[in-house]
């Protein structure tokens, strides 16, 4: 059957032809020498970002890639790393509304007759030579801050876990736009033909925030640069695996006849998502292979286990999710995001947070010291932090032993470490009451472009056309934070 | 009363101008484009003259009167002031000429149209300047660069800005554009001479021009930087200094006022260096080895018989020159290193780590002059693998945990000059030797485990 397809080549639209033949031939061929479509319907278009793409890096990069420790659910700042006594001065006290001011609070709060400060229950001590303030919930932690950077002023809009984190991964609160991962993907292309370039893991068994498959989606990017949830368990990446019965081989000639028809149904019709699943496929193929090695890890050595910590030898902890971070970082992978969620403390905080930094503190420090032993942490970047920050008054009743706290956009904290980042440094400052940002402010469009910038990409020119304009990750917002690149 | 009439008078000659500009393009264009030239054609012809004469007649002079108010330097009034005399002096000729009915050759005329033309296009190009700055004419032109870098900064990208001096490039330029011509060795107004730096700090009448190290002091700075109303302000006419010229002007005296201060020095104070780096489109920061290389593009058939090679890699920078080369294969052979050094130059960061590698495969490595990061970890290498890294030149980092290097080969590091890095987790090398090196040379960072 000869259908015409001419309709669907997305290519070259109606509008498109009117435009061109509305003014004649001559109006024709001017619209051949000026636009990305020429007289034919033939797209230039997608050369055309292929041109933009071959000035990538802008500059030469720092990092090489990136692991992203995401802490869903906010970590509270106050009782991990902003330390401030004024706190347990005034423990129980109302909140000068001074410092409030007009600010918006959330649904969950802002109908309580009182604010009263909660001072953190958790010792702080400076650490090392850079002198960081640490909570001694986080010992591990403590005693690697001189290869950290802390960012203290970090702050968002959102106020609430799913627009804050869509916000802090995709640079919009609104679903829809490609995640972090996906912008470098689709900017950098791939330093391992075997791995996806963007792979994320969740901690399993977690309960909290929920997580959706969008944080990792390449929104309107062509689908091959969304990232690629590897499982723990038997089958790392579902559907990968040959059914019962096939074989490699076939399944081999299986995917280039079909290579052979996509290539056809291309050369009618046009649609680039036709490629991006030729790519998949052999992808998935390759992938095959691949994958089970490297989610191994039954053959590390003891002492490494020992260094993660005894959760890194069940598999789906956030441990052992750390040293498959590692593991996925020496392959190259550009953009390793792991997933822990439990850190959302409306209540019973003090208690729930020790779980919480236990499960954590420890891998978190083992990953940046075994990748820095091993070389890797020179050209990885590891980011550490939530989607915002936590008040510092207490939600519901404040008792002298607990508390909770509710979730607070204008400030919180985040730690780096690794490549093209100084170490032993911190960034920004709170009021004494943890507040408001007295110095520095970071907003997330400023650490979106920061990490661009690490990885040689000028954020304001990796962009991508849809919807009749350009996106880019850090829409029209971002500066990149000089103060803390080496 | 007659001072202020006068003034009032110079005021209005942006606005006269412009009349004999038309009268005087009219007449051209009626001289040009009516072929047939009857008697009264010649005497509108005659009488357009008459009108350019008389209105440029009384521009010029209007002009004389706005001269007199000292709102502009002599230096920039002179070409436009005589060629708009010289305007008044042809067109007078030409009118007389014609008005006595001279029997005009048809050369003559074009030579005289022509004349005129071109002077009241300079008249007209330099007194534009006056008004709207110099290089007014092709700044609004999308297609004309915008420069605003002095050209000695264009070479910057190849030069290190060591070599850039703040008084040379910076405040020098701006003297000479806004005091050298009153203050010059012929003309030394108040004593001082600005054409030198000696006789710039030494000062003139007045007292010192510069004192070292305290801009309050130094009456050069002082005239530029007070208010516009007091009669001492400089310059006396036309722009006053820039708000950054000022600044650049007391930070080099704050440090010191030296003749030869690198434009590095900057990097002391943030906001002047920012204010500069904004202002030249320059880049100061510090810059590492492979930034200041300055490599032709690698040419791309080069890179063709990698592709379906074991070896990836990617362009490190915009310019396609530098390369990041890994090994992706099991086994590395001769063969494979010998596709390697095709591209020597180019080759920046290179890893061949858990490959099978050799030592004697790395024989190689010395003809690697910007090689600055190499990863060989994870081989059955000993410690003559090392000798041979002693002659990549540039070479900052160098990856060998998992390898058989012991302590023999802190000797041969100590010898590499710009080593930074060694990773020698996981090796033969023991916490003693590692001491030992670090006491001798602290600036290289050893990383060997926790």
């Amino acid at each position: 059957m000869n259908c015409n397809h001419d309709h669907e080549n997305k290519n070259y639209s109606r509008r498109d032809f009117l435009t061109r033949t509305s003014l004649g031939l001559g109006a024709l061929s001017l619209g051949g020498l000026i636009s990305p479509v020429d007289a034919y319907g033939n797209s230039n278009f997608l050369n055309l970002l292929e041109s933009e793409k071959k000035r990538l890096p802008h500059f030469i990069p720092k990092a090489k890639r990136v692991i992203y420790l995401f802490q869903s659910g906010a970590p509270s700042q106050l009782d991990l790393f902003d330390y401030k006594p004024k706190l347990n001065e005034m423990f129980g006290q109302e909140v000068p509304s001074s410092i409030i001011g007009e600010q918006r609070l959330t649904g969950m709060s802002s109908g309580q007759n009182t604010f009263p400060i909660a001072g953190s229950l958790f010792n702080f001590k400076q650490h090392g030579n850079s002198g960081a303030w640490m909570s001694d919930l986080m010992p591990y932690t403590s005693k690697i801050v001189d290869e950290l950077c802390f960012i203290k002023s970090m702050y968002t809009e959102a106020i609430n876990h799913d627009p804050a984190m869509t916000m802090i991964q995709t640079g919009s609160e609104l679903p829809g736009r490609p995640s972090i991962g996906s912008w470098l993907s689709y900017g950098l292309g791939t330093d391992n033909k075997n791995l996806p370039e963007f792979v994320v893991l969740i901690t399993k068994g977690k309960s909290g925030q929920p997580i959706y498959s969008r944080l990792w989606g390449n929104g309107f990017l062509p689908s091959k640069h969304q990232g690629v949830q590897f499982r723990s368990g038997k089958d790392p990446v579902l559907y990968l695996d040959n059914p019962p019965g096939v074989t490699s081989t076939i399944r081999q000639e299986q995917l280039s006849s079909l290579k052979k028809l996509q290539k056809i149904n291309h050369a009618d019709i046009g649609d680039p998502e036709i490629l991006t699943k030729i790519s998949n496929y052999e992808m998935a193929y390759r992938m095959q292979t691949s994958v089970p090695e490297v989610m191994k890890i039954s053959d590390e050595p003891d002492y490494i286990f020992d260094l993660y910590g005894e959760d890194s030898k069940n598999p789906g902890t956030f441990a052992a999710n750390c040293i498959l971070a590692r593991k996925l970082a020496e392959k190259d992978v550009k953009f390793i995001q792991l997933y822990h969620r439990g850190w959302d403390q409306h209540s019973n905080l003090p208690r729930d947070i020790k779980k919480q930094a236990k499960e954590t503190d420890q891998a978190s420090a083992a990953l940046i010291k075994d990748l820095k032993q091993r070389g890797l942490l020179e050209d990885t970047l590891v980011i550490w932090g939530g989607e915002f920050g936590r008040t510092n008054y207490s939600q519901g009743m404040l008792e002298m032993d607990n508390y909770g706290r509710d979730h607070h956009p204008r400030c919180f904290t985040i730690f780096m470490a690794g490549a093209g980042v100084k170490k032993g440094i911190t960034l920004g400052a709170t009021d004494d009451f943890g507040y408001n940002i007295t110095e520095r402010p970071v907003h997330i469009h400023d650490f979106q472009a920061t990490l661009m910038h690490l990885l040689g990409v000028d954020h304001e020119k990796l962009t991508f056309k849809f919807q009749g304009r350009r996106y880019r990750l850090t829409d029209v917002h971002g500066n990149v934070v000089q103060e803390i690149l080496s | 009363m007659v001072l202020e009439i006068f003034e009032f008078l110079g005021s209005l000659h942006p606005l006269i101008v412009h009349l004999p500009i038309g009268f005087i393009i009219l007449t051209l264009l009626v001289s040009i484009l009516i072929k047939t030239k009857n008697n009264s054609v010649k005497r509108i012809i005659t009488i357009g003259w008459f009108f350019s004469f008389i209105s440029g007649g009384i521009a010029a002079l209007f002009g004389w009167f706005l001269h007199d108010n000292n709102y502009y330097l002599e230096s920039q009034i002179n070409i436009h002031k005589w060629s708009g005399i010289a305007f008044v002096i042809l067109t007078f000729l030409i009118w007389i000429l014609r008005a006595l009915n001279f029997n005009l050759n048809k050369s003559f005329n074009r030579i005289s149209n022509f004349a005129i033309l071109i002077l009241i296009l300079i008249t007209g190009h330099y007194g534009g300047e006056m008004t709207h700055g110099k290089g007014y004419l092709m700044k609004g032109l999308p297609f004309i660069k915008q420069n605003k870098i002095p050209t000695v900064f264009l070479s910057l990208k190849e030069n290190s800005p060591d070599s850039i001096y703040v008084f040379e490039d910076l405040i020098y330029p701006v003297f000479e554009e806004k005091c050298i011509a009153c203050h010059n060795k012929n003309q030394e107004y108040g004593g001082l001479n600005m054409s030198k730096y000696e006789n710039i700090i030494k000062g003139g009448n007045s007292g010192l021009g510069i004192q070292k190290g305290n801009p309050y002091k130094s009456l050069i700075y002082k005239r530029v930087s007070m208010s516009q109303n007091e009669s001492n302000f400089m310059p006396p006419a036309g722009t006053p200094l820039s708000f950054d010229q000022v600044a650049v002007l007391k930070w080099w005296i704050d440090n010191g006022a030296k003749l030869k201060t690198p434009l590095t020095k900057l990097r002391n104070d943030e906001n002047i260096l920012s204010l500069v780096e904004e202002n030249y489109n320059l880049d100061l920061r510090e810059k590492s080895y492979i930034e200041t290389l300055n490599l032709a593009p690698i040419d791309e058939n080069k890179l063709e018989v990698f592709k379906e090679e074991k070896y990836h890699w990617r362009f490190l920078n915009s310019e396609k020159s530098l390369l990041d080369v890994k090994f992706t294969g099991k086994k590395i052979t001769r063969n494979d290193i010998e596709l390697l050094t095709k591209i020597k130059d180019h080759v920046i960061w290179l890893n061949l780590s858990n490959c099978q590698l050799k030592d004697d495969l790395l024989s190689f490595l010395s003809q690697f002059p910007n090689l600055t990061k190499l990863r060989i970890q994870n081989n059955k290498l000993t410690d003559k693998c090392i000798i041979y890294t002693k002659d990549i030149k540039n070479l900052r980092e160098l990856n060998v945990y998992g390898t058989q290097v012991t302590d023999a080969s802190f000797n041969i590091f100590s010898k590499m000059k710009n080593l930074e890095k060694i990773f020698l987790w996981n090796s033969k090398v023991t916490p003693l030797g590692i001491e030992k090196f670090k006491t001798q040379n602290p600036a290289v960072e050893i990383i060997s485990g926790f």
